[in-house]
């Protein structure tokens, strides 16, 4: 217990100053951003927990039903490390308001219901805490550092950071976007965990969602109202290929997501009346061990990971193959594998001609292949990013649901809970990061097939590509989520099987 | 596109009896004779025409290994119907029926309808299990009963719309609450106000059931 006192202690520090400034402002935030530059290895994961703490909405809220015990430790512990009294949601509350404020306008998903939440509108759009700002420092620098030498000092304010993009790229279109992106990822990742997690005191969610709070609800009713749309409104046979709900429960996105909810519901119930059986210090153990496992699901890898040099194409087949195999289940990444490839492949042909000038070389290399290709139309290439990315989250989603299925009916475990969770978070951070990257790629295309367009035919477009695609990293990350309470009870069982560890 | 109502379905028996292949046929209209073992649960969606109404059929066809059954029970909840099948070569398969059931009865609802299907009845000269025997089977529990044969098609459609004919008798008798999504039926986007499904709401490329029944 203690030594994880000492883990949390400089991070707890840093949240508070965030709680005092309220919208941290640059000055602040590149100070506790500097704070975290420092190796220090040991506060990354804990950083990240705070992230996204809301993205366990459930099995918090469900945990802290049943074991109010360890849900007021867990209040206690922050109100005494921090000045100011607040259990864990009230970090997110003031922010995270004015987020869903700015957010509800756009982020079609997540319209309904939530009305109640924004009583106070507050003018500017929240800027992410500093862990948040970093991780998106890193991931844009890791992206442009091939032709910037920023990567020794790549911790800024965040305006700094948009400005660092902006010199790296070439293009205005793509300058604008890149800004764009981190703010709209920010955006779609978050507005889904605010929702969870505006209900003060761990009360059930469910009133602000109008009785459905779980992940296939809330993507299943946008769905609804899309088809409701599209029946009503859409003459246009090609309106209806873009909606992102649609195609994703075509790929049966939505089916896996509710079967994996199943699952994750049936664990949560059996943890939890395992932990009520049990008591003394055979309680307090697996206590410990189910708050490892809870920490290898805090995407500490966001943080850490590599700036690593640019990918080559084969690399996300590789990683992905390379992760599933480590799981040591039976479950296969090739579905999604291909959709990616395919999508891959579709905007290196797609950009092939246009970009014949200019001097991003690494993609042309395969630019003989476009013989065939006649130009595509933004809607074309529209169409076929949000198919692309409705496609490559609906497998992603199976491949957590498969996974579940296979570890909760795996007996022996050559690979233990613990592991496999952080095999599993990493996973999730290279399906997010290669979302992320997929959709800068597609407004590439975007911004290259519409030079001549206007920007109010043209943005919309863009933005619908960013937001489908931060819609579909927090799909990811919460449906990640859902593996938690599998994992728990699979490390809960093999600890019975095997008495003595 | 639009639909007014869906129906989950859930496909339950042994492993190898047909169950995926039942599926395939439904959705695909094809056969595929060598299949992976299906993990958890697999999904297939179709929309079918009742009564004028368009149906939107999602059905979870789950994994028949006795090592995965824990896991599949979990998938059970919210079905408004089941086709649980056997193996008309293998009686072993039949003999199971009754741990299926009680399985089916004790995990979901209990106005479950649930379909009794002897696969593979194209396997004449390797039959094992009496079409009596299932017709008896059936009506002792309270099932219907059908043969058929995903390879050959025969009567695959049927079941599948039989069961959903048969929800939807029970929704318009008031059965079914259709509001309480753990009965396993939705109303489609555009009832969500009125219960009363206009005609017009089935226009979109509905693929019509014909009947091609009369095989077996």
């Amino acid at each position: 217990m203690s030594d994880e006192d000492d883990i949390e202690s400089p991070v707890l520090t840093e949240a508070s100053s965030i709680l005092e400034d309220g919208n941290c402002e640059p000055a602040k935030t590149s100070e506790s951003v500097d704070q975290r530059a420092n190796p220090e290895s040991k506060s990354e994961p804990v950083a990240s927990t705070r992230k996204r703490p809301e993205s366990k909405p459930s099995s918090d809220l469900e945990t802290s039903e049943v074991l109010p015990v360890q849900a007021s430790q867990a209040a206690g512990k922050e109100t005494v490390s921090k000045d100011v009294p607040q259990t864990g949601w009230g970090y997110w509350g003031s922010w995270g308001k004015s987020l869903l404020s700015s957010a509800s306008a756009t982020v079609a998903t997540v319209g309904q219901g939530i009305s109640n939440v924004l009583e106070k509108a507050e003018t500017s759009l929240g800027i992410p805490s500093p862990s948040e700002i970093s991780t998106e420092v890193q991931r844009a620098t890791g992206e442009t550092n091939a032709k910037e030498n920023e990567t020794s000092s790549p911790m800024t304010g965040p305006f700094g950071v948009f400005s660092t993009i902006s010199t790296a790229v070439q293009s205005t279109g793509k300058s604008v976007i890149s800004g764009g992106l981190d703010a709209l990822e920010f955006i779609g990742k978050k507005t889904m965990d605010v929702i969870a997690e505006g209900d003060p005191g761990f009360k059930r969610t469910k009133g602000l969602m109008n009785r459905n709070s779980t992940l296939s609800q809330v993507l299943r009713e946008a769905k609804e109202k899309e088809e409701l749309w599209t029946s009503n409104e859409v003459t246009v046979e090609t309106d209806k290929k873009a909606h992102y709900g649609l195609l994703f429960d075509e790929f049966q996105g939505l089916s896996h997501l509710e079967a994996l909810e199943m699952l994750s519901r049936e664990s949560e119930i059996k943890v939890k009346s395992v932990l009520n059986s049990l008591s003394g210090e055979e309680l307090e153990t697996l206590k410990l061990e189910l708050e490892q496992l809870k920490e290898a699901f805090s995407l500490a890898e966001f943080c850490e990971e590599e700036e690593e040099e640019k990918k080559g194409d084969e690399d996300f087949t590789k990683e992905i193959t390379e992760l599933v195999s480590q799981l040591n289940v039976s479950s296969k990444p090739e579905k999604l594998a291909r959709a990616r490839n395919t999508a891959c492949e579709w905007i290196r042909t797609s950009l092939a001609q246009p970009l014949e000038e200019k001097e991003e070389g690494e993609k042309q290399l395969e630019a003989e292949k476009t013989v065939h290709i006649n130009k595509n139309s933004i809607e074309d290439i529209h169409a076929f990013a949000i198919r692309s990315l409705a496609e490559l989250t609906a497998y992603s989603i199976e491949l957590f649901h498969k996974t579940a299925a296979l570890v909760l009916h795996g007996r022996k475990q050559e690979v233990t809970a613990v592991e496999r969770s952080r095999t599993l978070s990493q996973m999730t951070v290279v399906l997010c990061k290669e979302l992320s990257s997929l959709s800068k790629e597609f407004t590439t295309c975007l911004t290259t097939a519409g030079v001549k367009e206007k920007a109010d035919v043209l943005n919309p477009l863009i933005t619908a590509v960013f937001l489908e695609a931060s819609n579909s990293a927090s799909y990811i990350q919460d449906a990640f989520q859902l593996l938690l309470p599998v994992l728990e009870i699979s490390l809960i069982e093999n600890k019975t099987e095997l008495p003595e560890a | 596109m639009t639909y007014a109502y869906l129906f989950k379905y859930i496909i339950i028996g042994d492993t190898g009896v047909g169950k995926s292949c039942l599926l395939l046929q439904f959705t695909d209209k094809r056969f595929q004779p060598v299949h992976d073992l299906t993990i958890g649960v697999e999904f297939g969606a179709r929309m079918v025409n009742i009564d004028g109404k368009q149906i939107k059929l999602q059905i979870w066809d789950t994994a028949g290994q006795e090592s995965f059954r824990s896991i599949t029970r979990s998938y059970y909840r919210g079905a408004a119907g089941a086709l649980l099948v056997y193996d008309i070569t293998r009686r072993e398969t039949f003999n199971h029926l009754t741990s299926w059931l009680e399985d089916a009865r004790q995990h979901s609802s209990s106005n479950m309808v649930i379909m009794l299907i002897g696969n593979k009845s194209d396997l004449e000269s390797r039959r094992d299990v009496k079409r009596e025997e299932g017709e008896a089977f059936a009506r002792e529990h309270g099932l219907i009963f059908m043969e058929t044969s995903a390879k050959t098609a025969c009567n695959v459609e049927e079941a599948f719309i039989n069961t959903a004919k048969e929800i939807y008798r029970k929704i318009q008798q008031g059965l079914f609450d259709v509001h309480n999504e753990a009965n396993g039926i939705k109303i489609g986007p555009q009832q969500c106000i009125s219960t009363s499904v206009g005609p017009s709401a089935s226009q979109r490329n509905s693929r019509d059931v014909g009947s091609n029944s009369g095989c077996c």
